[in-house]
């Protein structure tokens, strides 16, 4: 662009540093905030005391801290779920089906046992818990596979499938908890049956081991890709296919295989949320809005790009998305705050990703070719 | 021709300017450049480079890849401003904001890759960014004008055909067509050889000659083939790393004085295969069928065998079955009828990861696309073909120190030059590039290596280094299957010869049978015998 004498251009960055990409996404998040101030305009507190109100609960306030922990647990598993097909150039857009599924194949272990309603003789609460954990995966990794298969088989897109089978595992959450279901509690209405205390996930101080399993994951899955033949079979796929294909990268079974890892995780996911969480254990009436919240994965999977880089990203989303809901409450705000602030949060690091990637440089123009004289020189 | 426009500065007689070549071309400079230097960010691309074009000449600028031709070129057509220096049309200094500017006073330019809509027909193109075409479109002129001009220039072209229609040689018609009906009586082509048969490389040079000797047209070919320059150009200027080394008629130059030139040192040109004994047996490919993306029958039942230290060449048009036929011996393409026995199994159902193992290395001709991966780094590209190496991995861990030791012996041995092995693949020149890949698939040490297009676009050092090595690799007991446009490179290396046509080999010559003028005419589907098996 021609400014004046000035050319205006963007030029990608020779090298990529992280000292540079956490200072480029603090600042993102300070744009967002103050742009997603005009929310909160019309209320009477001003938004300084409104994101005094937010951070102060998600991050200071105990209550308020476990919450965002385990919401922070529930989306690092959701966005390990989107980012290892990503890294295969794949979209797993199917992260509420695949926790829904986690969930319905957690819940089905002890239903199968008869062991929601009285301690089963057939296997020790510990080794139900675990059933249920490997249950969850299997279900989710299941229905991803789905996906995957047609996406490597037939060439069907991988985001319509995983769409398509959002919906499908929606209703059939709905059938199966809402009256007349089979899992329909026996007191409540429009939920699941709770869990009996022996089934509940343990917990360490108040963190259920659930979140052990995030924050290895996190590291592994960094080295995973890094170091691993494995990772560098999925890295050459998502760069380039018919590079990999030549390098002889099987071009069924890699996206598969990137497929049933992501759906694993989203269906840890389910798990976690709705049989590990303290004070829920159960499939609420609200299990949409998880379903909802479960595709921030994704935007924290395109901000972080990394298992470890997504652990302060998820914690932030968590933290926005609890306090928003909170200060809509107490100022009588619209409803739907929360989902504003994630929105504008991640509408601004769509360009400041661009900022950490290339540089603006203003330059001098090239002056146009002075008005010498015709005189030829001689050479 | 219209001359005068804003941009012309004072006018300056003629005779003034001084021209590098003395006076030994005669005739009237009608393009000068003087003192044209360009940077690129880190590179020194044109270094005070002076040309004198004169007048109803053809003009060869040759040089290497990245000697700096395309840029000259580019700012004779207002396409890049150059930093410093000036241009003179007939002794006016001019200056070009854009090709616009150019095209105006009368310089069209004929770029290597086509530029035309193939659902259109050629009328249409013509027609198309036309400035005489603005507002409301009068083919029915349109199509009087090109008539005579097509008449004046003695050009036999079919105006209402589809250009998808065309043969490479055609549109390549259509676009110096294009050129003259803007108006130009200067042009510059660029590579324009690149992807013709032989019969259309002449059909091309004769009518070069044509429109400068009778309608006083000026020519600039750039090119890097001995053969063109020496065949069509009255004078030649050497590029070489940016600078002009030498401008000398072409009558008193030799191919070896021009090689000296663009390299700076003597490159023998004539490397040939000494013949060898036969070999084992070791690839027989039995009437091969294949479907091309399109699900055109692509390759038409295709047979031959191939002997250990063999090299089998074929000789073709791009786009006659050969990218088809290397991918399924690959095992990136399925057959859809024969069979291929590798040292006596059959392989034709094998998975490529399956053929890598077996010993059969592919040097595919998209080294950008499909041969290497642009983000990586030269170490993690190396990985492509190591990664299912036990010796590459231990327990799941790829062994990146012992690739990067691998990667180091390839990038000293094949003299593959980057700043470091963990630059990206994207930011090495396609010699460099093609140097790596070679390197990377000869290091699997393979029994069969198939190079698709090995030196395509590669400059004089790297070509000859490419093919030595091919050479090299058949005298350790490997074979090679070699698909090439090259005709002179398939003559020069192949112990067998097969001309492809439409998806068959028209014959399979010894090296003996096959010369030059039966296998281009065979590469054009001239002629063809009963193709007998070796």
């Amino acid at each position: 662009m021609r400014l004046g004498r000035y050319t205006l251009t963007l030029e990608p960055r020779p090298t990529l540093s992280p000292l540079h990409a956490v200072l480029t996404a603090i600042l993102a998040i300070f744009v967002a905030l103050a742009l997603s101030s005009v929310i909160f305009l019309r209320s009477e507190l001003g938004a300084l005391s409104a994101y005094r109100v937010i951070f102060s609960y998600a991050f200071a306030n105990p209550n308020g801290l476990f919450t965002t922990v385990h919401r922070a647990i529930f989306l690092l598993f959701c966005t390990f779920a989107f980012l290892v097909p990503l890294r295969a150039g794949l979209w797993n857009i199917g992260l509420p089906g695949q926790v829904y599924a986690g969930a319905l194949a957690a819940f089905a272990v002890p239903f199968a046992l008869q062991a929601h309603e009285a301690p089963s003789p057939l296997l020790p609460p510990g080794l139900t818990v675990l059933a249920m954990v490997l249950a969850a995966a299997v279900a989710g990794a299941a229905l991803a596979a789905f996906a995957g298969i047609l996406w490597a088989k037939l060439h069907v897109n991988e985001i319509l499938v995983t769409m398509m089978l959002n919906s499908i595992l929606f209703w059939f959450v709905s059938y199966m908890i809402k009256e007349g279901g089979p899992y329909m509690g026996a007191t409540a209405e429009g939920e699941s049956f709770l869990l009996p205390d022996a089934l509940r996930a343990p917990t360490v101080l108040g963190v259920p081991f659930t979140a052990m399993l995030a924050v290895g994951a996190a590291a592994l899955l960094d080295l995973f890709f890094a170091k691993t033949t494995l990772g560098y079979k999925i890295r050459a796929f998502g760069l380039n296919p018919a590079a990999s294909r030549y390098a002889g990268i099987n071009p069924v079974t890699l996206p598969v295989l990137v497929f049933v890892l992501g759906g694993a995780f989203a269906g840890l996911a389910g798990y976690h949320n709705f049989a590990a969480i303290p004070g829920l254990y159960k499939i609420s009436g609200n299990y949409g809005y998880y379903g909802d919240l479960a595709f921030y994965g994704i935007i924290s999977g395109l901000i972080a790009r990394g298992g470890a880089a997504a652990i302060p990203v998820v914690l932030l989303f968590a933290g926005l998305s609890l306090g928003a809901r909170l200060v809509q409450g107490q100022l009588h705000l619209p409803f739907g705050v929360d989902y504003a602030l994630l929105g504008l949060l991640m509408m601004t690091f769509v360009p400041f990703l661009i900022l950490y990637r290339f540089r603006i440089a203003l330059r001098l123009a090239p002056k146009a070719l002075p008005q010498i004289s015709a005189d030829v020189p001689e050479a | 021709m219209k001359a005068g426009t804003g941009r012309v500065r004072r006018p300056v007689p003629a005779p003034a300017i001084h021209s590098p070549e003395g006076s030994s071309i005669p005739g009237e400079p009608i393009l000068s450049a003087r003192g044209i230097t360009k940077r690129f960010p880190g590179v020194l691309a044109l270094d005070r480079v002076d040309l004198d074009v004169r007048a109803g000449e053809i003009r060869a600028v040759l040089g290497q890849n990245g000697a700096g031709k395309t840029t000259l070129m580019n700012i004779l057509f207002g396409l890049v401003q150059p930093d410093e220096g000036q241009l003179y049309l007939r002794g006016r200094q001019v200056h070009f904001r854009s090709p616009h500017d150019a095209l105006t006073i009368g310089i069209g330019m004929v770029h290597q890759t086509r530029k035309l809509v193939a659902a259109h027909t050629v009328l249409e193109n013509l027609v198309l960014g036309n400035p005489g075409a603005r507002g409301f479109l009068n083919l029915a002129r349109a199509r009087r004008e090109i008539g005579e001009l097509c008449q004046r220039y003695g050009v036999v072209l079919e105006l209402g055909a589809r250009v998808w229609q065309l043969s490479e040689g055609e549109k390549q018609w259509v676009e110096i067509l294009k050129a003259l009906y803007r108006g130009a009586r200067i042009l510059i082509l660029d590579e324009p050889t690149s992807v013709l048969t032989p019969p259309e490389v002449k059909t091309l040079l004769t009518g070069l000659k044509a429109l400068v000797s009778d309608q006083g047209v000026t020519v600039l070919v750039v090119t890097h083939k001995l053969p063109i320059v020496m065949a069509v150009s009255h004078a030649v200027t050497v590029l070489r790393s940016g600078r002009v080394v030498a401008s000398l008629r072409t009558d008193e130059a030799t191919e070896q004085i021009l090689v000296r030139h663009m390299i700076g040192k003597d490159v023998s040109l004539r490397l040939t295969k000494a013949p060898v004994e036969p070999g084992r047996l070791l690839l027989q490919v039995e009437d091969l069928s294949a479907f091309s993306d399109k699900g055109l029958r692509a390759l038409r039942g295709v047979s031959f065998v191939l002997r250990e230290g063999e090299i089998f060449g074929v000789a073709g048009v791009t786009g006659n079955g050969q990218e088809e036929l290397a991918q399924v011996i690959a095992g990136l393409r399925p057959t859809a009828a024969g069979r291929i026995l590798f040292d006596g199994h059959d392989m034709t159902l094998r998975s490529p990861l399956a053929r890598w193992r077996l010993g059969i290395g592919y040097i595919p001709a998209e080294r950008a696309e499909v041969a290497s991966i642009a983000q990586f780094s030269l170490v993690e590209n190396t990985g492509l073909n190591f990664h299912f190496d036990r010796a590459f991995s231990t327990q799941g861990f790829f062994d990146y120190a012992r690739l990067e030791q691998l990667t180091e012996r390839i990038v000293d041995t094949y003299d593959v030059k980057a700043p470091h092995l963990h630059v990206q693949a994207q930011n090495l020149s396609g010699g460099n590039l093609q140097k790596l890949i070679l390197g990377r698939v000869l290091s699997r040490k393979p029994r069969l290596l198939i190079a698709h297009l090995p030196t395509q676009g590669l400059d004089v050092e790297a070509t000859a280094f490419v093919r030595g090595t091919l050479m090299e690799t058949c005298s350790q007991g490997a074979a090679v299957l070699l698909i090439s446009e090259d005709l002179d490179e398939i003559l020069a290396l192949s112990d067998w010869i097969a001309p492809i046509y439409e998806g068959r080999f028209a014959a399979i010559l010894s090296r003996g049978e096959a010369d030059a003028e039966t296998v281009g005419a065979m590469m054009a589907g001239l002629r063809s015998e009963e193709a007998g098996a070796p």
